[in-house]
């Protein structure tokens, strides 16, 4: 009985995929042209942002960037499953020698500038270069400098798991909120602002801020739990 | 062209003077240490004077290139220490082919304490 809903819901999915794969004309023009002019045009007039692809990941396929957010979340999940069981000692870290004290105290001097930077880099992800994702991992990588530096640093994990279920929630909120109010999942809803300025691009620089804070977490947990895996 | 560019372009060649020796040394050096040491040296006065090089050429540029110059000459000196210091404690000694001109007086400073600490 179990195999035969398994195969019967097989067979509707293959059905359905099929009947989208099968309709769409592949190397036709309409994949060629179309969307990339939209997209462009629509990036300037309609929400004043000056990064086309910040645009694009946040706004127009911002469904998308949900998704990748919430497969990031469930490696981060999984990792921590299945190094928890290894583990015997919590918080214990096997360390060949402590590191000199330069380093020590070299890299208190450097995480503040390295969060400093992973901040500015996802709150102008809609200006420069880079942006949610560049940030948090940025971030991360402080974190991971104070954990080498320190053999006893220690991260709270259930704060990286409040923000990171936070920042997951607000997101989702704010795509819940454009589809009230446009009807569409993450339609922009605030307004755009001026092009080129800091406050522009309605809620893209909010979704960024959000996306970093929640890539940081989710890296920091994996750095953590790596780090203090014991065999 | 002014005094300015005519500076600049010179600090942007003398950069990539001492950025191109500082690979060099890296290829060419023995042993670990000297190639951190011309990884290092040359690398972090190289960069140093093409970015300031970069920022007389683009004076607005130029107090973002004074924290950026702060910051190289922070951080590269610190992570070539700790990556010179985990070398050592992993047992990757300096090539000194048993030529009596040459001594690894932390080595023998170190042997020592372990000793007397044995002793004790």
């Amino acid at each position: 009985m179990k195999k035969l809903i398994v195969i019967l819901l097989l067979a509707v999915l293959a059905w359905d995929l099929g009947v989208i794969f099968l309709g769409l004309n592949f190397g036709n023009e309409h994949f060629t042209e179309g969307v990339k002019d939209q997209y462009l045009e629509k990036t300037v007039t309609e929400l004043n942002v000056a990064n086309t692809v910040t645009s694009i990941v946040v706004n127009f396929r911002g469904f998308d960037t949900l998704g990748e957010v919430t497969v990031l979340f469930l490696a981060a999940t999984a990792l921590g499953g299945i190094l928890y069981k290894k583990r015997h000692h919590v918080g214990e870290r096997s360390v060949l020698f402590p590191s000199s004290s330069l380093v020590m105290s070299g890299s208190k001097l450097l995480f503040p500038a390295i969060i400093l930077l992973g901040v500015y880099v996802f709150v102008h992800g809609h200006l420069s270069p880079g942006g949610g994702f560049q940030g948090g991992t940025i971030i991360a990588t402080g974190f991971l400098l104070m954990l080498l530096a320190y053999d006893n640093y220690s991260v709270s994990h259930n704060l990286l798991s409040i923000v990171e279920s936070l920042a997951g929630i607000f997101f989702v909120v704010i795509g819940l909120l454009g589809f009230m109010n446009h009807g569409t999942f993450l339609e922009n809803f605030l307004p755009t602002g001026t092009l080129n300025s800091l406050f522009s691009g309605g809620v893209i620089p909010i979704v960024y801020i959000l996306i970093g804070f929640k890539v940081a977490a989710e890296l920091t947990g994996v750095i953590y739990t790596v780090l203090h895996e014991k065999d | 062209m002014s005094i300015m560019e005519i500076i600049g372009g010179i600090l942007i060649i003398t950069g990539s003077i001492f950025l191109f020796l500082g690979s060099l040394g890296i290829l060419r050096m023995p042993d670990i240490y000297n190639r951190i040491q011309a990884g290092t040296k040359a690398t972090t006065l190289g960069a140093m004077s093409l970015i300031l090089g970069v920022g007389f050429l683009e004076p607005s540029w130029l107090l973002k290139i004074l924290i950026i110059i702060i910051f190289i000459a922070y951080s590269n000196p610190l992570s070539s220490h700790a990556l010179a210091r985990a070398m050592y404690k992993r047992k990757w000694y300096p090539l000194i082919k048993g030529d009596p001109e040459k001594m690894d007086a932390y080595r023998e400073v170190n042997t020592n304490k372990e000793k007397e600490e044995v002793k004790s």
